[in-house]
């Protein structure tokens, strides 16, 4: 049997993806989600992952913090498969941050607490600046945060936990315009502070505003990989 | 023997409290009418039938066939258990041994510390509450469960994306689950004798017991069955979160 030959997001030398997906194949029932997609995810950089819905990309995402498993091929973190290592330190290594921002404790420090217990209130405080929350109290009621300052502390709090790269599951989606902006400014800081950054995004604009590179997928397959300001599919957006 | 409990005779006058049912439903067209009469019967065929099966037991058994009863009674309500958290992986599996551990621990505990004795006359009906104690606290946790996997499933992702062992990011989940299964329990302690009178207490008393006596039984009744709650409810929870969890640590459900 022969493997369809996995195309690069560019061609990187010696640059190793830190995550790469290799001919990485999704079933569901008799549904191929992802059907062979190869893609690498370069250190320091933001790439987008666009296309159509229903096209894999929040499917690529969970892949990509072993929240899913595929069918075949295989997900390499700094060029090791997945599964060699400790699920839960890849989980650490490999941040999160979903659609609708989703709080855990009760108070902002509790929150960011969460993933990191042993946080103390300076080094909170740090998080909560790098997420464009410095002016915020510590002692804050979560309930009474507005959306963006939620999905941001979101952000801190996958931050605390020291992640190498930041997935991001179209983080302003459900967030009004001034929200977005705030979220798009932290994750552009992130981004130009040397974390690697995987945005799924069904917003052209955005994509081509805040990636370095892109993955396009329509129906589980590559379309397009590339550097972002190249792309026939996010110039689409005017 | 004591004339507080009816004969043959007293059971058969009471089919006149059936009709009287049939009468009432009949006559407001409830549509109940056979309904009510096909309950009536399957109780007595039932209520006979388990009768007659005690007596045997009772005779000619003795401990072994107790034991063989309760896991009888076990099994059946690790299946209505099970049934109810219908959806969570392995529900009957774990509902099962989450019962067999409460009725365990509690009738253990109840025959080391000989407050029963050994007889089937006494181990299958204690048993029998402890069964049904446990059963409602394992049934509550696993429903509990299944619901807080649907409902909380962003919580309980977004935990386990930050790092968190299942356990972990379950776990507010879980106490949840098991206050709520454990609520019925404690209620039912905390108002006993004052709004109700339970059955242990009422057939002693119709039995012609005095009422000091009586109410002797109804106190460990009520704490075996809040143990038998209590150990089956965390049992259940404990499992359910090996099967609601695969592996690399990813809800099943």
């Amino acid at each position: 049997m022969t493997q369809p030959e996995c195309r690069r997001i560019r061609p990187v030398g010696d640059n190793v993806g830190v995550l790469t997906l290799e001919d990485v194949v999704v079933e569901r029932g008799s549904a191929r989600v992802l059907d062979g997609v190869c893609a690498q995810f370069l250190p320091g950089r933001c790439t987008a992952v666009a296309g159509p819905s229903g096209a894999g990309k929040s499917t690529l995402l969970r892949l990509l913090d072993r929240l899913e498993e595929p069918t075949s091929g295989r997900v390499l973190l700094q060029g090791r498969p997945l599964p060699s290592y400790d699920v839960l330190e890849v989980r650490r290594r490999v941040g999160l941050v979903q659609q609708v921002p989703v709080l855990l404790g009760e108070t902002v420090l509790a929150d960011l607490r969460v993933g990191r217990p042993g946080l103390t209130e300076d080094e909170a405080r740090s998080f909560l600046t790098r997420a464009g929350l410095g002016d915020q109290p510590l002692d804050r009621r979560t309930e009474s945060l507005s959306g963006g300052e939620a999905q941001r502390l979101c952000l801190a709090r996958a931050l605390a936990v020291g992640p190498e790269v930041l997935l991001l599951d179209e983080p302003t989606s459900a967030l009004d315009a001034v929200a977005a902006k705030s979220v798009e400014r932290v994750v552009q800081s992130l981004v130009a502070d040397g974390l690697t950054a995987v945005l799924v995004s069904h917003d052209l604009r955005q994509a081509r505003r805040l990636a370095d590179d892109v993955v396009v997928l329509r129906g589980g397959r590559v379309e397009e990989a590339g550097a972002a300001a190249e792309s026939a599919y996010l110039a689409g957006a005017s | 023997m004591s004339p507080t409990v009816p004969s043959w005779y007293g059971v058969g006058a009471s089919v006149l409290l059936v009709a009287m049912a049939v009468f009432v439903v009949v006559r407001e067209h409830l549509g109940l009418g056979r309904e009510v009469l096909v309950a009536a019967v399957r109780a007595a065929v039932q209520l006979v039938a388990i009768g007659g099966l005690l007596l045997l037991l009772f005779r000619h058994t003795g401990l072994i066939g107790a034991l063989a009863w309760v896991t009888v009674m076990v099994l059946l309500a690790g299946r209505v258990a099970g049934g109810r958290a219908r959806g969570l992986p392995g529900a009957t599996r774990v509902a099962t041994i989450a019962i067999a551990g409460g009725v365990f621990a509690t009738v253990g505990v109840l025959l080391v510390a000989h407050v029963i004795d050994t007889s089937g006359r006494v181990v299958i009906p204690v048993a029998g509450m402890v069964v049904t104690g446990a059963m409602q606290g394992a049934s509550l946790t696993l429903q509990r469960m299944r619901d807080e996997a649907t409902t909380a499933r962003r919580q309980v992702e977004a935990r386990l994306a930050l790092g968190l062992a299942a356990p972990d990011a379950f776990g507010p989940h879980l106490r949840t689950a098991l206050r709520t299964a454990l609520i019925p329990a404690i209620d039912g302690t905390k108002v006993v004798g004052l709004i109700s009178l339970p059955g242990a207490t009422v057939g002693l008393l119709l039995a012609g017991v005095n009422p000091l006596t009586a109410i002797r039984y109804q106190v460990v009744v009520m704490y075996m069955l809040l143990g038998a709650a209590a150990v089956a409810a965390v049992l259940a929870g404990r499992l359910a979160l090996r099967t609601m969890f695969d592996d690399a640590h990813r809800l099943r459900t």
